[in-house]
């Protein structure tokens, strides 16, 4: 398993953001779905070992990244895009990408190669040579996802990725997270249940900081039969449904 | 488009090959870095206060740097902006909100900041160097005499370092917006304080600031002896120490890396404070020599080897020989010299030839050093770098008109002819020494000016008193066969001080 977490905890002060998650995750895309403050974007930052936990137990790619040596591991193995990107609007894309790839230890040879390739995948050769400052949300969105997978990473951690993508890109996106999905392990926080429809193979809905659900996005979709619950898609209605049960 | 697909391992054209991490982290921050938007206005700044109150100085490098390189005024151009931008870009992460994402990388923070705050100081030093360079060629242009002061320079660069150093760990530590301005005043205001305490303070622990010019930078430097290397290299250990230290504060915060890395940067700390305050207590053994400010723990004896030179000479009625650094003085000051010499010629002591000597310095600046008679025949040594009234760059311009240098020259030659060495002399002697300055055409009404403007000393600025006048008017009033007569017979018994004012006739 490259994810396993035991009742994970994070407080911060009287407000407990993630209250007990306990998950297991090997090889896959994973979705992380929930309304805004479920927890989502602590557990996601725990981790991408920015923030540590208050309690439980987190094991990544095998390793604990409590040890100092075994986070740096993890890191170099390690793909993370935040909610909010934030960038050096004076640097170009490929400077950008390549800023993170050797901030990720990438052995020097491989860099200029891994930025290409990932400034290509994120579709913005054409603008590889573009100062930050020019570019658009969407783009500057790519360039985060051209920086997580910069390292061909063997966790990838994305925090509402498709923010800010058109339709088109969107869709090559989700084929991207099915392709990295083959490989490694991707967890895709969003509130776009389409997202989780089109490219998850799990699916993880938290509520006020836990865990309410837990399964295939068919199982979730299941929930929402016949249950009268709100939403235009099946998926959305299983959504709403397991969130009108745990809110009950 | 985003594109699916196995990763491409080709790179593209124009991709240089792998360059150690370390410095391609360099060279991207260094690229990038907003440090070059502040230069220009440091430019700006640079040559109004460190190149152009030189430009009106005499053509010799000790004179034209004591204000930008003594007082350490290129160091002050400097300081606030590059302590702020520093700031601005040690603030990045908090700025910019990439906390997260650098956070989530496996190379220590610490050693990433490192790579950045070195781009950001190569910049400024490269500026700093350019800058200097560039005055210093105009100086050469300008044919400016004597060595640069390269050990000030070295202390410079290290400043400016060091102020990139205080400004980057304030950034990294207190990361937003506001630091950059808040680094750029403490810069003003530790500059300020140092000019301050330099004016004020010329001894003790006050000497290892980089602004205090007390004692260590001298008319005769890179002329007739070397600039001593005594105190520039305390300065740069004191400045070096802090840059240390400031960077390992940076690397003290969890975020900047692992425990060992932190514990590194806490002996990195330690060391640079140690380094700080070995310095601090090197300045406070220093003493003041002739040639400069000597630290014993640090002093070379091969720095107090004179200079060799050639001498350029002119004159014949007075042989006057100088130094070729002052060469662009050696027709005026013959020609003054001559004037006076001849005055006095065929009395006892009349020197007939003058061979410049290197001044030295006291406390108090370069003021108090005569000129001498001694040997036999009688030579007259000349420190003609121990005078302020040496004519500017484009000669004898206002403040320093051809005549007043003149009258100086005679005034300090017949100071040291009549006997009365570094002080007033006795009354006699100020009597002598007036009534031949009258004959040389300074009238006595313009001679309490004269002395007052000359200001050798402040012994010779007192204006002489009413009888010693009332002597120097008898004296004057001879004619010139009887006045030469009397010196003649009477200028050893009053060089001996055996004389009264009413032996004067």
């Amino acid at each position: 398993m490259n994810v396993e977490l035991t009742d994970l905890r994070r407080r911060f002060g009287r407000t407990e953001a993630v209250a007990g998650v306990s998950l297991q995750a090997g090889p896959g895309v994973f979705g992380l779905l929930g309304p805004n403050g479920a927890g989502k974007t602590s557990l996601l930052r725990m981790m991408a070992t920015v923030l540590a936990p208050s309690s439980g137990r987190m094991e990544l790619l095998g390793r604990d990244p409590g040890d100092h040596a075994d986070r740096r591991e993890i890191r170099r193995r390690l793909g993370y895009l935040p909610q909010s990107l934030g960038y050096y609007p004076g640097f170009t894309v490929s400077e950008f990408v390549e800023y993170f790839a050797l901030l990720k230890d990438m052995p020097p040879a491989k860099v200029p190669g891994a930025v290409a390739s990932a400034v290509e995948r994120c579709g913005l050769s054409d603008r590889a040579r573009s100062k930050l400052r020019s570019l658009s949300g969407g783009m500057l969105r790519r360039v985060g996802i051209a920086q997580a997978i910069v390292n061909d990473p063997e966790l990838l951690l994305l925090d509402e990725p498709t923010a800010g993508l058109d339709p088109e890109q969107r869709m090559a996106f989700r084929a991207l997270l099915r392709e990295i999905g083959g490989r490694a392990t991707v967890v895709v926080s969003t509130h776009l249940v389409e997202d989780v429809g089109a490219a998850c193979t799990e699916v993880t809905l938290m509520n006020q900081g836990k865990i309410v659900f837990h399964g295939t996005p068919a199982q979730l979709t299941a929930r929402g039969e016949g249950s009268g619950a709100a939403g235009d898609a099946p998926l959305e209605r299983g959504y709403s449904a397991v969130l009108s049960e745990a809110r009950a | 488009m985003i594109a699916t697909g196995a990763p491409a391992s080709r790179a593209p054209a124009g991709w240089r090959p792998a360059a150690p991490s370390i410095l391609r982290l360099w060279w991207i921050e260094f690229r990038r870095s907003p440090m070059p938007l502040i230069l220009p206005l440091i430019a700006v700044l640079f040559w109004f206060d460190s190149y152009r109150p030189s430009a009106s100085q005499a053509p010799l490098y000790p004179l034209v740097t004591f204000w930008n390189m003594g007082q350490g005024h290129t160091i002050i151009d400097f300081a606030p902006f590059v302590a702020g931008m520093a700031a601005w870009t040690g603030a990045r992460d908090g700025r910019r909100g990439t906390g997260d994402l650098v956070a989530a990388t496996a190379r220590p923070r610490w050693v990433a900041q490192l790579a950045t705050w070195a781009a950001t100081t190569t910049w400024a030093l490269a500026a700093y160097l350019v800058f200097v360079g560039v005055m210093f060629a105009a100086y050469a242009h300008r044919g400016v005499q004597g060595e640069p002061p390269w050990w000030w320079v070295a202390v410079g660069v290290t400043g400016v370092a060091t102020f990139t150093a205080a400004g980057f760990a304030l950034g990294v530590l207190i990361p937003n917006r506001f630091v950059a301005p808040i680094a750029a005043f403490a810069a003003f205001l530790a500059m300020a304080l140092s000019s301050k305490i330099g004016f004020s303070d010329g001894s003790g622990w006050a000497l290892i600031l980089p602004t205090d010019s007390t004692g260590n930078f001298q008319q005769d430097s890179g002329i007739f002896y070397r600039y001593l290397p005594d105190l520039p290299i305390a300065r740069m250990m004191f400045l070096a120490g802090i840059t240390v230290a400031v960077l390992g504060l940076a690397g003290l915060p969890p975020a900047a890396g692992g425990r060992r890395l932190r514990m590194a940067a806490v002996g990195v700390t330690a060391a640079g404070l140690a380094a700080t305050g070995a310095a601090v207590g090197l300045a406070t053994t220093a003493r003041l020599t002739p040639h400069g400010i000597d630290i014993p723990a640090l002093h070379d004896a091969a720095s107090d080897r004179l200079i060799a030179y050639t001498p350029v000479c002119a004159g014949s009625g007075i042989r006057v020989c100088l130094n070729p650094a002052y060469k662009s003085y050696l027709t005026d000051t013959t020609a003054a010299l001559t004037a006076v010499a001849r005055d006095v010629a065929g009395l006892p002591g009349a020197p007939v030839r003058a061979v410049q000597s290197p001044a030295a310095y006291s406390t108090g600046g370069q003021s108090g050093q005569p000129m001498t008679i001694s040997g036999q025949p009688p030579v007259l040594s000349v420190p003609l770098g121990a005078y302020w009234f040496l004519p500017g760059n484009s000669g004898f311009n206002p403040p320093v008109p051809v005549q007043m240098y003149d009258q100086s020259i005679w005034l300090v030659f017949l100071q040291a002819f009549v006997g009365a060495g570094t002080g007033p002399g006795t009354p006699p002697e100020q009597a002598v020494r007036a009534a031949l300055l009258q004959s040389m055409g300074v009238p006595f009404a313009a001679q309490n000016g004269l002395l007052a403007d000359t200001y050798l000393t402040q012994a010779l600025s007192a204006p002489a008193s009413t009888p010693v006048y009332a002597a120097a008017k008898r004296l004057a009033a001879l004619p010139d066969a009887a006045r030469h007569a009397w010196l003649a017979t009477h200028l050893v018994a009053l060089r001996a001080g055996r004389l009264t004012l009413a032996q004067v006739p």
